[in-house]
């Protein structure tokens, strides 16, 4: 077939911009100070097709470009063009994407090819690919094309090509060819011979990706000498005493990490070198969060499903319930930060959509953790720099959300050097679905019985996403591979979202779960526990390429696909429905009850594993912990000296600027927060909409102000000191976040999704037994305050293996627990928000100040900047939880009442920061006295970071009703809203901090943003 | 008498059909999301419609440019039902991704008064954002009082999120403006809010962010000659309630004291829903 080239470029003329050259000038300044003079763009389509060359240039303008505001050419490149391009520019650069890569714009073009040559016959044949070509004028001598193109790339997944300034005055203009994936040849099933020593089953695993340990390959080894297992193999004709390719890869996808929660599984010889405690833990998950949630769930109606699901389920009211669900995409948004996270937040979109019959995603939230965006040191072989990562990220996550039309509507990015090693991507979905469907079945029980067909639904399977399970749960080295690597299509994914609810409103589904990791070897197993048995045959699995092996096809984590499970005698509706939505949707395989998950290829069978083995067949891993309390140099305020009266006014704005507390709105407001008209408070409130939101606020059904509260809360910092006060911090957070929207405490559930460090001791990891000891110490935290605060976990999730390298360069995260809490609001027209509404406020704190600069914010800046020894001391902890629910409880109910509107919890930066923002948010002035806030010292009440604490603004006529209604619990005035546009802070007579409204507007808003400018 | 029937558009990456479907049954219409191909295939007839509405969203995910793939399947698949929908003197509304594919399609700002039904020609576009972001924030609108679009009746200013990254309303030449102005197409335009009620609009470029993206002559929406065909990239339906204005927790978000629909809590954006409801009941 014949490739048609097709460029377009921007007009040039009266108002006309080229933007995507000139974003690319931006950014080259805002992350590298490079001033380049003018950069132009040209968008490229390479059509593959048998139409005549001829027939499609007369038709360019009909799809490729567009008349009003693009010059179009065909088969010749703009560069050559002294008419479009009268200039030689000083390099010129052409990136497109590797062969098997998803191509977005080339599907859409190709959807498009199709409209418009509808009559065509030679039409379906045809494959478009797409490029950017950017020119550069007056680039600077010292910058080079090649840097200049590794800049605007990722060599994983994109090639570019270079014209340096040499190559573009010779006029040789950068050509790229269309990615022809080379053809792959079938493999026939393998037989894998176990009868091996045992170092060579490891270094089966190992060589494979499988990721199984020695006595998990034994297991499997085991299971094969199995007299029994031999004969039931012969019967139905595959090889029987040696596993198929096809069934090592399915055992190594089923019992991953990343699917089995090994070490949350784990029996746990725990010892703790302080107390002398020494105990065996059997399974951190079973003991610290199913068993409470479950105890939780006998003296409550409203949970309707926990753990089981691809979300947990809670009724929101009587026609509706709500779900929601948190990821982590940590690895492959280190390899391809823009893939990695756009695969992350439709991933778990798809999890919404899974859960019970089917629910509509109608939130997204985003939590990220990267390295500092101004990082100066060096970078480890491999990695990205933290600005790209973050960019990256943020853009696969911003294009995922916004296609899919589901609003942005919580989230934090949290900073700490060694998220250098690996990024942490949260992706979180919350959904709704009717409680009872119009065929009477509750939506969120899965209804699969024997002889249900089972499609697969969306996507096609390809390379992309092979072994994406086994890898996350090794660690990231040099040579991680690119097919673990995918980038989502939205659009591919809306079309089956909507179809697929309406299959489930017309009672077309059975049963339904998302393909993400282990892809059909996981979606179908899983499901067929409902029934015990399945029947696969791999040749009916539509491909994106032939020559596809059954291992691959049965493994493959290609995206955007459902399994969904279809009664055979609504197949005929199912399938017309797919039609309408042009959807693709094949029946691959069927429910039985024969107790064995069989996949056939046509006619062979090529893996028959009992579902038995599959599901309950790994080992427990044995597992070894010991506690020692770390000890860090102790930050010590009193030593540091604060020169006169502007020393803390100073320390504020230096904090305000600092990357974890400074405004992300830049960011922020590039995720569309309100799609769906239910959003009632936004990320962003205040005068100017520019002061943080504590939590989202949605009011989903329209008409109606019965809202939803969405919050988070996250505290990496403390896991310096004791990963125990971290999990306890976070969760708090979470809830107290919750608290400033008016949730109702009695309906919320809360997700915990723990990212951690490998913990298992090994040479590559000689501290796995104190690792270990944070992830104990952090359960039983999450254990202790969630019964206090009657908060149900109802889903999560666990990344274990987030580290890069070993030895001196290895890096290793913090361990961090994410905690997302969501609840009912019974009204949205009463909530509160973090900004000062008039002069005249009063202003109290909620909460007690205690000695607690433990791993404090401050102290992470004043070590960084050497004007502090260490960050040791007291963490904040949560010594009496059941006290803080009474109070929390009392003042969101003081919100729902309408007695308060102004709300801000404190949190990083304590009070000091807390209340500077509420500042920036009414852009107004106030006066604080922190006298009487508790015992502890004037550094500590003014930045220490002690848990359960509010600043809250009550109206002066409101007063004492808030009082009265406060009585019992520890509240304390601090001062009043002033119209002096300056935020004062004493310690009764000692002033401390005198600012400016306006300064902490910018010292707060510039550090992170990144624009580079409007234009 | 009969709610008017209401077809509100979805599949294929449009996102706002929900909220769009909502508004107008808050306001007394019968609407209905109606997938585009059941139009196509000819299951349903667009004729059974009184209104037609193409919501926001990224049909296509606006590769190949904003609302361009979906305009393409309007303009060659529905291209007759369309033109007598608009010949019947039906109100068709396109808000952001909509008002892209009603630009693409050529519906906006369609042929000249003398000759005002649709000739698919395209005159005009909607192009990348000056800043080169996608971005979600509240801007401030004003109506041109003479206009003939029937949906903006009454409306003078109102505030309301825009949340895209190609809204930058281009024509080729000034006159293109000058006589769309002459006839009061350019229906509505980001202004100041803080200049008084009915001089905000302006034809100098205001800064970014009062303009969110650099539209010649501010122009956030257009009419066709007949006042029937209406589409604007910022998002009226998103301000159906007082609940969704930012300004709702300081007390402050304007909007109607009273309504039949939300009480004192309807938001700014429903009164142009409204008007098309009862321009359709009182033109039966």
């Amino acid at each position: 077939m014949a490739v048609t080239r097709v460029e377009v470029t921007p007009k040039q003329g009266d108002g006309m911009r080229d933007v995507r050259g000139d974003v690319v000038r931006r950014q080259l300044k805002a992350d590298h100070n490079i001033e380049v003079g003018e950069v132009r763009s040209i968008n490229g389509f390479l059509v593959k097709s048998d139409i005549d060359k001829s027939e499609i240039a007369q038709r360019v303008s009909d799809l490729f470009s567009d008349p009003i505001i693009e010059d179009v050419q065909t088969d010749l490149p703009f560069l050559s063009s002294s008419e479009h391009f009268p200039i030689t520019p000083d390099a010129a650069i052409t990136i497109g994407f590797k062969p098997g890569v998803t191509d977005n714009p080339g599907s859409a073009a190709y959807d498009g090819f199709k409209t418009i040559f509808s009559n065509h016959e030679d039409r379906t044949d045809a494959a478009i690919s797409t490029y950017h070509t950017y020119a550069f004028y007056d680039l600077p001598d010292d910058v080079t094309s090649e840097w200049l193109a590794s800049t605007l790339h990722n060599n994983l997944i994109q090639r570019a090509v270079i014209s340096d300034s040499a190559a573009c005055a010779a006029a040789q203009w950068p050509a790229i060819d269309f990615p022809e994936k080379p053809p792959q040849t079938l493999t026939p099933p393998q037989r894998i011979d176990l009868e091996i020593s045992n170092e060579e089953l490891i270094s089966l695993s190992e060589s494979g990706l499988l990721a199984l340990n020695l006595e998990e390959m034994q297991t499997i080894q085991t299971h094969y000498r199995d007299e029994t297992v031999r004969q039931s193999r012969e019967a139905v004709g595959i090889v029987a005493d040696a596993p198929t390719d096809v069934e090592l890869e399915c055992l190594a996808q089923t019992w991953s990490e990343h699917c089995k929660h090994k070490i949350f599984a784990s029996k746990i010889h725990h010892i703790d070198t302080e107390t002398g405690e020494d105990t065996v833990i059997d399974s951190i998950f079973k003991t610290h969060i199913m068993k409470p949630t479950h105890d939780m769930q006998k003296e409550v109606d409203w949970l309707l499903s926990v753990f089981h699901d691809n979300s947990g389920v809670i009724a929101w009211n009587d026609e509706w319930s709500v779900c929601m669900k948190a990821e982590t995409h940590n690895s492959p948004s280190a390899l391809d930060p823009y893939g990695g996270a756009m695969t992350g937040i439709v991933g778990v979109n798809r999890d919404i959509l899974g859960t019970g019959l089917g629910a509509r995603p109608i939130a997204n939230t985003d939590v990220f953790c990267f390295g500092p965006p101004n990082w100066e040191g060096e970078l480890p072989d491999n990695l990205f720099h933290p600005s790209r990562v973050f960019r990256g990220v943020h853009a696969g996550v911003r294009v995922g959300g916004n296609e899919s039309g589901i609003p942005t509507v919580n989230g934090a990015i949290v900073f700490d050097d060694r998220y250098i090693g690996k990024p942490l991507v949260y992706c979180g979905t919350v959904g709704i679905m009717p409680r009872k469907l119009p065929d009477g079945r509750e939506s969120h029980i899965k209804t699969p019985t024997a002889g249900d067909i089972v499609y697969m639904v969306g996507g096609r399977v390809g390379y992309d996403g092979i072994h994406g399970a086994t890898f996350s749960s090794l660690e990231l080295t040099e040579e991680s591979p690119s097919s673990a690597v995918q980038i989502g299509d939205p659009i591919t994914q809306k079309k089956m979202l909507d179809m697929v609810l309406e299959a489930r409103d017309a009672g077309l589904i059975s049963c339904i779960t998302d393909n993400g990791a282990g892809g059909l070897s996981s979606s179908i197993g899983e499901m067929a526990e409902y029934t015990n048995g399945c029947e696969i045959d791999l040749a009916k699995v539509p491909l994106k390429q032939p020559g596809l092996s059954p291992w691959e096809i049965l493994v493959s984590e290609s995206q955007e696909r459902m399994t969904i499970a279809v009664k055979p005698e609504d197949c005929a509706a199912f399938d017309a429905m797919a039609q309408l939505h042009e959807v693709e949707a094949t029946p691959v395989a069927t429910f039985t009850s024969t107790g064995m998950f069989h996949v056939k290829y046509g006619e062979d069978t090529v893996a028959y594993l009992s579902i038995d083995f599959l599901h309950d067949g790994v080992p427990q891993l044995q597992l070894e912990s010991e506690w020692q309390t770390p000890s860090p140099d102790p930050f010590a305020p009193e030593s540091i000296s604060i020169p006169g009266e502007a020393g803390h006014s100073e320390l504020l704005l230096r904090m305000l600027a600092r990357p974890n507390i400074a405004s992300k709105e830049s960011w922020v407001r590039q995720y569309d927060h309100e799609v769906i008209a239910q959003t009632a408070v936004k990320p962003f409130v205040g005068v100017e909409r520019d002061g943080p939101g504590d939590a989202g606020v949605i009011a989903p059904i329209h008409g109606d102000p019965h809202g939803l509260v969405i919050s988070c809360g996250i505290a990496p910092r403390y896991s310096d000191l004791d990963a125990g006060a971290m999990a306890a911090a976070s969760i708090d957070e979470a809830v107290r976040n919750a608290v400033c929207a008016g949730i109702n405490v009695d309906k919320m559930a809360g997700l915990d999704n723990f990212c951690w460090p490998d913990s298992i001791e090994s040479v590559k990891t000689p501290d796995g037994k104190f690792k270990l000891a944070q992830l104990v110490r952090a359960n039983r935290e999450l254990e202790r305050v969630c019964r206090a605060y009657n908060l149900p976990c109802v889903s999560g999730k666990d990344s274990m293996k987030n580290d890069y390298g070993s030895g001196e360069k290895k890096i290793s995260i913090p361990p961090t627990l994410l905690y997302s809490v969501f609840g009912d609001q019974p009204d949205v027209r009463f909530t509160a928000t973090s900004d000062f509404k008039n002069v005249g406020e009063k202003i109290y704190l909620v909460g007690v100040s205690k000695e607690e600069l433990g791993a404090s914010e401050i102290a992470f800046m004043l070590r960084d900047s050497g004007e502090a020894t260490g960050i040791g001391g007291q963490v904040p902890l949560l010594q009496n939880p059941e006290s803080n629910i009474t109070t929390y409880r009392a003042l969101s109910t003081a919100i729902q009442n309408g007695l308060i509107r102004t709300a801000h919890d404190c949190s990083e930066g304590g009070v000091a920061i807390a209340a500077a923002e509420m500042c920036i948010g009414g852009r107004v002035g106030a006066e604080l006295d922190i006298d009487g806030t508790g015992d502890a010292s004037v550094w500590a009440r003014l930045w220490g970071e002690s848990l359960g604490r509010f600043i809250v603004g009550v109206q002066p006529e409101d007063e004492a009703d808030f009082v009265e209604w406060m009585s019992g619990h520890p509240v304390t005035v601090l001062g009043s809203v002033t119209d002096s546009n300056t935020l004062t802070i004493s310690d009764g007579y000692d002033l401390l901090i005198n600012a400016e409204t306006h300064s902490m507007v910018e010292a707060w808003q510039n550090t992170l943003d990144m624009t580079g400018g409007v234009a | 008498m009969a709610a008017p029937k209401v077809a509100v558009l979805f599949g294929f990456g449009i996102n706002c059909d929900h909220e769009t479907a909502a508004v107008f049954n808050l306001v007394g219409g019968d609407a209905q999301r109606v997938h585009v191909n059941h139009f196509v295939s000819g299951n349903l007839n667009l004729d059974d419609f009184e209104i037609l509405a193409v919501p926001g969203g990224f049909s296509f995910g606006d590769h190949l440019g904003s609302g361009r793939l979906m305009g393409n399947r309007m303009r060659f698949a529905l291209r007759e039902q369309l033109h007598a929908f608009v010949a019947a003197g039906k109100p068709i509304i396109g808000i952001c991704n909509g008002f892209q594919v009603l630009v693409k399609t050529g519906l906006l700002p369609g042929p000249g008064a003398d000759t005002p039904l649709p000739d698919f020609v395209q005159r005009a576009s909607l192009t990348l954002n000056d800043s080169g972001r996608y971005e979600d924030r509240w801007v401030t609108l004003e109506f041109d009082a003479e206009s003939p679009c029937i949906w903006t009746k009454g409306i003078q200013r109102i505030d309301c999120p825009v949340r895209h990254g190609e809204g930058k309303f281009v024509m080729p030449s000034t006159t293109d403006f000058d006589s769309l102005a002459a006839n009061h197409q350019l229906t509505v335009r980001y202004v100041d809010p803080k200049t008084p009620v009915g001089q905000g609009i302006t034809d100098q470029p205001l800064p970014f962010p009062l303009s969110p993206n650099g539209s010649m002559r501010n122009i956030a929406g257009v009419c066709d000659s007949t006042g029937l065909v209406f589409g604007l990239m910022p998002h009226p339906e998103a301000v159906y309630a007082k609940w969704l204005h930012p300004d709702h927790t300081r007390n402050t978000a304007p909007g109607p004291l009273s309504s039949d629909a939300l009480g004192e809590w309807e938001g700014e954006g429903l009164q142009m829903f409204r008007n098309a409801v009862e321009y359709v009941l009182k033109n039966r």
